[in-house]
């Protein structure tokens, strides 16, 4: 009798383990296509980034900064005069304000008598007529008002 | 067990013709439950031996399963195999892999070879009719027919649904800053394997291996990082090109070096060629005149010899020469270029760059001290660096007492400018001779690498007569304010038809910045400058390459980080001080 129960045991316990392999078996297999689905995904990215990289590279060379700065910015290279070190500051200035005092860092700026120049940060102020789209054009800057209505007009 | 022990009190009851059989099978006195009990042994242990082989065999295959998994993806494409990425000293992308596909066909497979050809030269248009035909219609199993096409070309081709053509995807190298690092870092054949330069020393360190075994087709291989700096080869090569238009020169060249690592931060020769499209490459004129050149450097030289003499400790600042009368050697007479006619002392050879006065020195040390400094200074041997061209040194074989005058303003010794550079950065930099490097390098890799060639203090002297040469003497046009720049310059004449020529030059500067604290040597050289209106119709070195030299410095010397300092006192105060106090 025992031993009868027994084997319906083992038998039942088979069946169990059978239908157990048969899961890890199928996981597993959907575990492996996702992996190569994955690993093809992370090479096409591998390689798309490598494209990006080049194209970037390309993009960035500094000839092509070179002649693009040339065309839009008004800047001038930097002279060696324009470096200097911290400890040439001039004393910080008093660290309290009163209420309705002038800025005293704005004092000193506007104290300066001599016109800021064009310098490596600072570009020129824009001529008239130049292709400089992003700087403001006012018409009134203008000697000849019609010829920038038109082409104000233009833009 | 209990039913055989059953069976056998009733054996008499056998039948007699099964009793008969069993006795001649078995024989008589056999005992079948032992027998049959054996057997059973028996199969339960072969039983086990299978379902353990099969067993083991699963296991096995679960465990290299994996690691096979990756091959079997690769190989559907990959045959130009990947290369690791090149990068500058910052990071910048000077050399990558893109994919790209290429077409193939498989003749076998063709239906109407023709009709292929037809369709795949509408697409096509570059393609070789007469030579497809005759690669599709053969008996073969896989013929190329274009490696790197567009993905638009693909597109088009695989819309047409040819059987027996197909892609597959290659790595492919690209330069993204074209022609501006041609030279140093060299370029591959359409099987991806480098064949110059850098390229060509990654394959002979290890890639070529990799390949070999078909490893090397991940992209995840470590980048290599150079010395050199993007930016200050860009600006270098601009003002080089720039020079080469203005003074109608055949060629020029440059090299920035870091004269405490022996790092090449940048080094062009103009002319160069796009590394995207190699086939530049083979023009002689574009050739890479530093490394596989070798030329006569003319009074830069005289660097060698001053240093020589001064290390020496026989001949001081304050010796002096006789310079009054040309050199009259055998049928040969030495003359100055600027005369002055009168007795000089070593500081006015320097910046009057006399060849009497230089030649006079080299006397004074003889002919075998010479040589072995040079052989020292490295000027006599190949030098051999990362890049595979390298040009041996032409050194005269007979080396008399002739040959020392004329290698003392730097006539009868060509050298790779590379090399020179090499030698003069160890008279810069506290005199330790270090090889130069195109990869990135430690100051502690180079302090290992470097040996010292002369004491420090003559090469403060060398360093007080470059600045000096700058402040007053042949060099004075690159006196960039802020950068304290020394420099010697040099004008060889070009050897035409086995004569000197009196018109062909080669010029060349060599830049030391700051020259107190020196950080960088500059080189600059001009193969046949012409002679100008505005260069007062001189085609010295003076009046083409050191003007060259400034320019490249006022550009390049922000960007390595040099802070300008002005009002610097003159040589002799700064550098000259410093060495009569160490005294």
């Amino acid at each position: 009798m025992i031993v009868r129960l027994l084997n319906f045991v083992v038998i039942g316990a088979l069946v169990l383990a059978a239908a157990y392999v048969y899961r890890i078996k199928f996981d597993s297999t959907v575990q492996a296509e996702r992996l190569a689905k994955l690993r093809t995904e992370v090479r096409r990215e591998r390689d798309s980034i490598a494209a990006l990289r080049a194209k970037w590279g390309e993009l960035d060379n500094p000839e092509r900064i070179e002649q693009l700065a040339k065309r839009f910015l008004k800047l001038k290279p930097v002279e060696p005069t324009q470096f200097d070190t911290l400890d040439h500051l001039p004393d910080p200035p008093p660290d309290y304000m009163r209420p309705g005092a002038k800025d005293p860092i704005g004092g000193m700026i506007e104290g300066l008598d001599e016109p800021v120049g064009v310098t490596g940060s600072i570009a020129e102020p824009n001529p008239a007529g130049a292709p400089n789209q992003a700087a403001p054009s006012p018409a009134a800057a203008s000697p000849d008002a019609g010829a920038s209505n038109t082409g104000a007009a233009a833009q | 067990m209990s039913a055989v022990a059953d069976t056998l009190p009733s054996a008499a009851a056998e039948p007699w013709t099964r009793r008969l059989k069993r006795s001649l099978l078995y024989g008589g006195d056999v005992d079948r439950g032992a027998k049959a009990r054996a057997r059973v042994g028996l199969a339960i242990v072969a039983f086990i031996a299978v379902y353990g082989i099969i067993a083991a065999r699963l296991v096995l295959f679960g465990i290299v399963a994996d690691s096979r998994a990756p091959h079997r993806v690769v190989t559907g494409d990959a045959v130009a195999t990947a290369r690791p990425d090149i990068l500058d000293r910052n990071g910048e992308v000077l050399a990558t892999d893109v994919r790209v596909p290429s077409l193939y066909g498989e003749p076998r497979r063709i239906i109407d070879c023709d009709e292929a050809v037809e369709l795949l030269t509408a697409d096509l248009p570059d393609l070789d009719a007469h030579e497809t035909r005759e690669r599709l219609c053969s008996k073969r199993g896989f013929v190329w027919l274009k490696r790197d096409i567009t993905p638009e070309q693909q597109r088009e081709i695989y819309r047409q649904g040819l059987p027996g053509i197909g892609f597959l995807n290659e790595n492919k190298r690209d330069y993204p800053n074209g022609p501006e690092v041609s030279h140093l870092i060299g370029h591959v054949n359409i099987d991806n394997q480098g064949i110059a330069g850098i390229e060509k020393w990654l394959d002979s360190h290890g890639l070529a291996a990799l390949h070999m075994a078909g490893l090397a087709t991940d992209r995840l291989q470590t980048p290599v990082q150079l010395a050199l700096d993007l930016r200050v080869q860009h600006a270098l090569r601009d003002e080089l090109v720039a020079a080469r238009a203005k003074y109608h020169a055949i060629a020029a060249a440059g090299v920035v070096l870091d004269v405490r690592t022996g790092e090449i931060v940048a080094m062009v020769s103009e002319p160069d060629y796009d590394p995207n499209n190699p086939r530049q490459a083979l023009d002689p004129s574009r050739i890479n005149r530093l490394t596989t050149g070798v030329y006569e450097m003319g009074s830069t030289f005289k660097a060698f010899t001053v240093a020589m003499a001064l290390d020496s400790g026989k001949v001081t600042l304050n010796s002096s020469f006789d310079a009054r009368t040309s050199l009259h050697f055998g049928r040969f007479e030495i003359h100055d270029f600027e005369a002055q006619h009168r007795v000089l002392t070593v500081p006015e050879i320097f910046t009057y760059s006399s060849n009497i006065g230089a030649a006079r020195i080299a006397m004074a040390m003889g002919v075998d001290a010479h040589k072995a400094f040079l052989r020292k200074m490295g000027q006599l041997d190949r030098l051999r660096t990362e890049l595979p061209e390298s040009a041996e040194p032409i050194v005269p074989k007979r080396w008399g007492e002739l040959n020392t005058i004329t290698i003392a303003f730097g006539h009868g010794l060509s050298v790779a400018p590379l090399q020179a550079v090499m030698g003069v950065a160890a008279l810069m930099n506290g005199g330790i001779l270090i090889p130069p490097t195109f990869l990135k390098r430690t100051q502690a890799e180079a302090d290992a690498l470097g040996k010292r060639v002369i004491k420090p203090e003559t090469s403060a002297m060398m360093r007080y007569l470059m600045r000096l040469n700058v402040e007053k003497g042949t060099a004075r046009k690159a006196d960039v304010p802020g950068y304290y720049i020394g420099g010697k310059t040099g004008t060889a004449d070009k050897v035409v038809n086995g004569r000197y020529s009196k018109n062909k030059v080669l010029t060349d500067f060599m830049a030391i910045m700051p020259a107190d604290n020196p950080r960088y040597l500059l080189l600059i050289m001009l193969d046949e400058p012409q002679k100008l209106p505005e260069t007062m119709n001189f085609n010295t070195s003076g009046w083409n390459a050191v003007p060259t030299g400034g320019a490249v410095v006022a550009r390049i010397a922000p960007l390595l980080g040099i802070v300008p300092r002005l009002d610097l006192p003159p040589a002799d105060k700064l550098i000259l001080a410093t060495v009569r106090e160490s005294r």
